[in-house]
């Protein structure tokens, strides 16, 4: 190879599962994404009007090879819609789909290309971009000494805020300690209240912490952004995803999506629905709530 | 002008099974160009853009008791709707089989009858033309009239051959296609990146396709593909090279030609899959004219050719620069 090694080589085993993590952040058809690397893992993100902030975190474990070889923490933006469309064509069913990911190219491009076969290949060149410094740092903070935060089956999630876009507009999520519950409420067009309460819905609802009153509003396109492209493996996997309120009421939503083969997608499970952490993507949202006016800290 | 034919029960079988719902998708109404010998399925023959495809069946394939004649040289052409003739079709062996007493007992008295007819529609005082179908159940006949254009004149018709004849032309090289169906969901796929495809086929049997934006190139490359026509060998120190060094090498050497194509033209093409070919082969017509498509089809149960059906469509090849 050349002398200088480039910045990352690395092989994953199946590009669904990076598919299905990415299009979990894709909500709109242009999208422009920053990816940074280490030597710990891939980290996509992406932002909308300063008030949306997604991230992916693909750690080195997902990976069969993970050579890092920079200095630092290179970052480079690309369109995440391209990125996605063209991962998703290395996908191609009854084929084994091993890719490998190369950072930079000569003309500092992403290069990926299919690992599986002698006889046929394809491959890909990205252009990369010089990314322009994120506007607002999502810098999460708890809001108190204990934390604020919930854990919802994703699916039950998915479909209250699925249910919410007939009210629209503006959403509150309202946390309190007696009786524990969450609310979501929809105030626009017409009104519509969804209560997740622990004692009463103790397997959709399946972990609560709040010992204060806590409500704040967020903009109902932002909140739906959390869940709207949730890959049905997620739902079907029966996961739960994690809402977290931090200070100044910066909701925090993190989701889980296996990585894992699709032929070889259940051993690792418990009847518990345990999965090796290391065959999962990590995504968290993070939503700023509207202006403050009814949050009570 | 006259024509009428019984479908045979494996001609039957063969378009309503196979080539009308992969015609279809080629594009909705087509030419049928009926001749004494041949039966022939022709697209975009008469008017240059899109894809040029030829279905071409030997009269036996599909028909018994094959009766025609027209004053241009007993040749008939008309445009049909693809789709109401599969209707027609499908819903005549729906009878065919409910009423039928199965097959292989000698004659069977339910045959499928088809003839052009001009009958004068509901509402209306001008003769139309139709395509009829005539069933024969246990106790009902059921007739469906297919409506298709007025007949091709002398002139258009004449037009019609000389295209088919210069359609016929083959590449000097083919390569076999890999998986139709896997190679189909490739180019599906890739089909939301861009809208242009240089297809590239190297006589070493290598076929690249690539797609390449401002942001992106994206390709597959096959290799080590069956030959027909002119060969050559790749030259050794070709081989631990990337895709793109080796075609663009094999096109500095001449033993290869590069086209583009419209990458909706190409994912439509593949849909010639829903006809079960045995085969297809990608060639490039001489002066990179058009990429051209060949479906081969076996004689059920051997490896050899069926030469009374035939298939092949020819892709229009695009300027770089007008898109």
């Amino acid at each position: 190879m050349d002398s200088d090694a480039p910045d990352l080589v690395c092989q994953l085993d199946n590009v669904q599962g990076m598919v299905d993590a990415l299009t979990a952040v894709r909500w709109k058809r242009h999208q422009d994404a920053v990816i940074e690397l280490s030597e710990h893992g891939i980290v996509l993100i992406v932002e909308d009007s300063n008030c949306l902030q997604a991230k992916v975190y693909l750690q080195r474990e997902l990976f069969v090879r993970y050579e890092y070889g920079a200095q630092g923490r290179p970052r480079f933006g690309l369109s995440l819609g391209l990125f996605v469309d063209c991962l998703n064509t290395f996908s191609v069913p009854g084929h084994s789909s091993a890719i490998e990911i190369r950072y930079p190219g000569p003309d500092m491009q992403l290069l990926l290309k299919s690992v599986d076969s002698l006889d046929s290949g394809i491959y890909a060149e990205m252009r990369t971009r010089i990314p322009e410094t994120i506007s607002w740092d999502y810098n999460f903070e708890p809001a108190g000494s204990t934390p604020l935060t919930f854990t919802v089956k994703t699916a039950a999630l998915k479909e209250a805020i699925d249910d919410l876009e007939w009210p629209g507009a503006s959403i509150q999520i309202t946390l309190q300690p007696a009786p524990p519950s969450v609310t979501f409420r929809g105030d626009g067009h017409g009104d519509l209240q969804i209560d997740f309460t622990y004692y009463a819905n103790p397997d959709l609802l399946i972990a609560f912490h709040c010992d204060r009153h806590v409500s704040h509003r967020y903009k109902y396109k932002f909140l739906r952004a959390t869940t709207s492209n949730i890959p049905g493996s997620v739902v079907r996997d029966n996961r739960g995803s994690k809402l977290t309120i931090g200070r100044g009421g910066l909701l925090k939503v993190q989701h889980l999506v296996s990585v894992a083969r699709t032929s070889t997608a259940h051993p690792h499970i418990d009847s518990a629905g345990y999965q090796q952490p290391s065959r999962i993507a990590y995504i968290e949202f993070f939503v700023k709530p509207e202006e403050e006016d009814t949050a009570d800290d | 002008m006259k024509f009428k034919a019984f479908l045979t029960e494996n001609g039957v079988s063969l378009l309503e099974k196979r080539f009308l719902p992969a015609l279809d998708k080629l594009g909705k109404i087509c030419h049928l160009y009926l001749t004494r010998d041949h039966a022939f399925f022709l697209h975009n023959l008469l008017n240059g853009d899109g894809i040029q495809s030829v279905a071409q069946f030997r009269k036996e394939a599909l028909f018994d008791d094959y009766r025609i004649s027209s004053q241009n040289e007993d040749r008939i052409a008309f445009a049909v709707d693809l789709s109401l003739l599969h209707r027609a079709l499908r819903s005549s062996v729906s009878i065919c089989t409910e009423f039928g007493t199965g097959s292989g007992t000698g004659p069977t008295p339910n045959r499928l009858q088809i003839k052009l007819v001009k009958k004068l529609p509901a509402n209306s005082t001008q003769p139309m033309p139709f395509l009829t179908f005539e069933t024969k159940g246990f106790k009902s006949a059921v007739i469906q009239d297919v409506p298709i254009s007025k007949p091709l004149s002398r002139s258009h018709l004449l037009e019609l051959q000389t295209a088919l004849d210069s359609a016929q032309d083959l590449p000097r090289t083919l390569v076999q296609a890999p998986d139709l169906n896997q190679l189909q969901s490739f180019v599906d796929r890739m089909k939301h990146v861009g809208d242009l495809l240089s297809v590239s086929i190297a006589k070493c049997g290598d076929l690249h396709v690539q797609i390449s934006t401002t942001l992106i190139t994206l390709g597959a490359e096959f290799r080590k593909l069956l030959v027909v026509g002119d060969q050559a060998e790749a030259p050794a120190e070709d081989r631990n090279v990337s895709a793109q060094t080796r075609s663009s090498r094999a096109l500095l050497r001449g033993d290869a030609q590069s086209v583009q194509v419209s990458v909706k033209h190409f994912a439509k093409s593949l849909c010639y899959h829903l006809a079960k070919p045995d085969c297809a082969f990608y060639g490039i017509a001489p002066q990179g004219a058009c990429l051209t498509v060949i479906f081969q089809f076996f004689i059920p149960g051997s490896r050899q050719m069926d030469k009374s059906i035939s298939l092949h469509c020819r892709l229009p090849v695009l300027d770089p620069g007008s898109s």
